[in-house]
């Protein structure tokens, strides 16, 4: 007897009312509990499988009177039977029938005639654990199924010769932008980026093996992704295939791409950088120096690790960079001034530092010293400032004017002259072009502007001008004023440098004689014709007596005009005498 | 005669000479004379305006001087009616220039006047008509 812990339920189709009765007999042999229900034909049968489907088995006879294929009448119970085992019974003469019916899913034929207790229930029994079996691979297919098609990463099934897809699923869809259908058209070659040349190779060395690699995908849209391929053969569907999974790592890629490019960068700063850049110890010891020293200072800088900052510090600079580092840790960055260094050559060379503390900083633990040779740079301010001096000299030894205006900041500066010869305070801060402009006298004013723009704008580089300056006072002075106009390296005016000259004494001199002479002009004039009146009266009177003396009446009148107008010419001359004589 | 002869000068022994001369030369028997423009002017102005006018003009004279009677006639409107001879002690080049300005300057003399002067005097076109003989 079987114990049973579910109660069987069997269905009975059978037209034959015998030979029901006489399975009834078989199964109460076995099973102490149990339900039974008949159908005599297929349309009571359909109904009852329709109301209710738990049945445990259902024995089908395959001669049924409103039936008259079996082969129908076996595939339309299969269709009703849902998980119930159906066993098939029949004659003799269907054997090979019933064998047949085992391949459309009948679970197992009986020959009515060989039928005893103990056969019916283990085919029963086989049955129930066969469909028990069958129904539990199922499930296992349908889990696996859902865990490949629920996963997050993207997984596909290829064909393992042709390499085209056998399935895919939702994340590998979502990645790439293909429908399903789109998918299971493609061949995985045509997801590989242009120049991928891995996939094939690994592909066909390990064509039955497990394999992974690292590939640049395209994706619908065109989009280049980095994946990490994990394939596995597998048989899929009864064809040799292979799973593959695929993790999409390109924001992996892109952020390793990019701590290389910084990490590129800072070492080109460090070390091919014009900074020397090192890491100081409380006790002012390189505890690193970077690479660029070499180039910058020409010393290896292995040499200098643990080497005291003051070994290599101008004996002449120390006392006052110590000054400067004492205020190291009071402020985060502490700039030196420049100071002499000794290069690996022994040479002096002029340095600029910033330090800055980053003793907190457990990477640095020190103070980081950024350091610029400025050698170059202190000797070209020199230069400049020895050249600054000279025009300074220069400036202070003349008696001119020396005007330098900025033509585009309208900047104006002079030398001492302005206070010294016009008078007006050097520290004015109101010295600008129009300042200028309003000391010009105004009947020069039109000329002068008239030339100054044909020097700006036909950049006439000399100019040699005379006109009248307002002094502090208020008063005029006659100035020379020669102006140089500077440009810069494609010709275009920057600074205007003048020298005015005070020429109001030579003016005024030159004016004197002028007038002296112009004085002397009409003192001439007048004495000529005061001399030569009395002169030309003589000369007319002596006419007269010459060529009309038989016309005259009274010589004597006329001799005695001739001496008055003698003496007067006498006077005139005596005078002239005595004038120049003062 | 309607050609009036004027002497401008304020030297008594230059007018003495000149109306000799002017005598002799059978210009004029008896010249206006006039030691200062004021009254020359104003005889001129007293005059019939047919009449024309030879004048000796001093340059040098105490109040206006000749420069002066000359702008005053440029101002007439029929001012060809005057022939002036300007006579100066002393002849300058700017005088001569100064002179030419007015169209009624015909000669420019220097002092003393001479049998000569007086002859160029008469052959001045504008007036030689005036001279000539019958």
């Amino acid at each position: 007897m079987f114990k049973e812990n579910e109660e069987l339920k069997i269905l009975v189709i059978e037209d034959n009312y015998g030979d029901f009765v006489l399975i009834q007999e078989y199964l109460t042999d076995e099973y102490s509990k149990f339900k039974i229900k008949r159908a005599e034909n297929f349309e009571n049968a359909r109904k009852l499988l329709e109301d209710n489907r738990d049945y445990s088995a259902i024995l089908l006879d395959l001669s049924l009177p409103d039936v008259d294929r079996p082969e129908k009448l076996v595939k339309e119970v299969l269709g009703l039977a849902n998980s119930s085992a159906v066993i098939v019974l029949t004659g003799y003469a269907d054997k090979d029938f019933g064998m047949k019916t085992l391949s459309w899913g009948v679970s197992d034929y009986l020959l009515k005639d060989e039928i005893t207790s103990s056969i019916l229930t283990k085919s029963i029994q086989y049955s129930r654990e066969r469909k028990r079996v069958k129904r539990e691979l199922e499930e296992s297919e349908k889990k696996y199924r859902n865990l490949f098609d629920a996963s997050p990463l993207p997984m596909w099934v290829l064909d393992r010769n042709s390499l085209e897809f056998l399935n895919v699923n939702n994340a590998a869809m979502e990645l790439y932008g293909y429908s399903r259908q789109e998918f299971l058209k493609l061949n995985i070659r045509e997801l590989w980026a242009e120049g991928e040349t891995l996939g094939e190779e690994t592909w066909k060395k390990n064509k039955n093996d497990f394999f992974s690699l690292q590939l640049k995908h395209r994706t619908k849209k065109g989009k280049i992704l980095y994946v990490d391929i994990e394939t596995n053969p597998i048989t899929f569907d009864g064809r040799d295939a292979r799973v593959t999974l695929a993790s999409d790592i390109t924001g992996k890629v892109k952020a390793e791409k990019d701590l290389y490019h910084s990490q590129q960068r800072f070492k080109a700063l460090v070390q091919d950088g014009s900074d020397v850049i090192s890491i100081i110890d409380e006790n002012f010891r390189y505890s690193y120096i970077s690479p660029s020293v070499k180039n910058i200072l020409d010393v290896n800088p292995k040499q200098m690790e643990g080497r005291n900052v003051f070994e290599f510090i101008h004996p002449d600079d120390e006392i006052r960079i110590k000054k400067y580092l004492k205020f190291v840790g009071k402020k985060k960055t502490v700039q030196l001034p420049s100071y002499r260094y000794k290069d690996g050559k022994g040479k002096w060379r002029w340095l600029e530092t910033i330090i800055s503390d980053l003793r907190d900083d457990p990477a640095i633990d020190g103070l980081v010293a950024n350091s610029r040779d400025i050698t170059q740079f202190i000797y070209q301010e020199k230069e400049l400032r020895e050249s600054l001096e000279r025009y300074d000299t220069v400036a202070k030894a003349t008696s001119d004017l020396i005007v330098d205006y900025n033509i585009e900041s309208d900047e104006l500066k002079f030398n001492e002259a302005i206070s010294e010869i016009f008078g007006y305070s050097a520290e004015n801060t109101e010295f600008n072009g129009s300042w200028w402009d309003s000391k010009i006298h105004p009947d020069d004013f039109g000329r002068i502007k008239a030339q100054e723009r044909e020097m700006v704008e036909r950049k006439r580089k000399l100019m040699h001008s005379e006109y009248r300056l307002a002094c502090a006072d208020g008063s005029y002075k006659y100035v020379l004023d020669r102006s140089y106009l500077l440009t810069d390296n494609s010709g275009n005016p920057k600074r205007i440098i003048g020298s005015i000259q005070d020429i109001t004494d030579r003016y005024n001199y030159i004016k004197a004689i002028e007038d002296s002479n112009e004085r002397l002009r009409e003192i001439a004039w007048t004495q000529s014709h005061v001399v030569r009146a009395p002169l030309a009266r003589i000369m007319g009177l002596i006419d007269l007596l010459k060529n009309h003396r038989e016309n005259i009446e009274n010589v004597t009148e006329i001799l005695d005009n001739i001496l008055i107008s003698s003496r007067e010419l006498d006077k005139v001359i005596r005078k002239i005498a005595n004038k120049t004589e003062k | 005669m309607n050609l009036k002869i004027l002497i401008i000068d304020d030297d008594e022994v230059v007018v003495f000479i000149q109306k000799k001369l002017l005598a002799k030369n059978e210009i004029s028997n008896n010249p206006m004379v006039f030691k200062s423009v004021s009254p020359a002017l104003d005889f001129i102005a007293s005059e019939d305006g047919n009449k024309e006018f030879l004048i000796l003009l001093d340059i040098n004279m105490p109040g206006m001087n000749g420069w002066d009677f000359l702008e005053e006639l440029s101002k007439k409107p029929d001012k060809d009616r005057f022939h002036v001879i300007m006579v100066t002690s002393s002849v300058e080049q700017r005088d001569k220039e100064k002179a030419s300005k007015y169209s009624m300057v015909r000669e420019f003399l220097e002092k003393p006047i001479t049998n000569e002067c007086c002859k160029k005097m008469k052959d001045i076109p504008e007036i030689s008509h005036f001279f000539v003989k019958v």
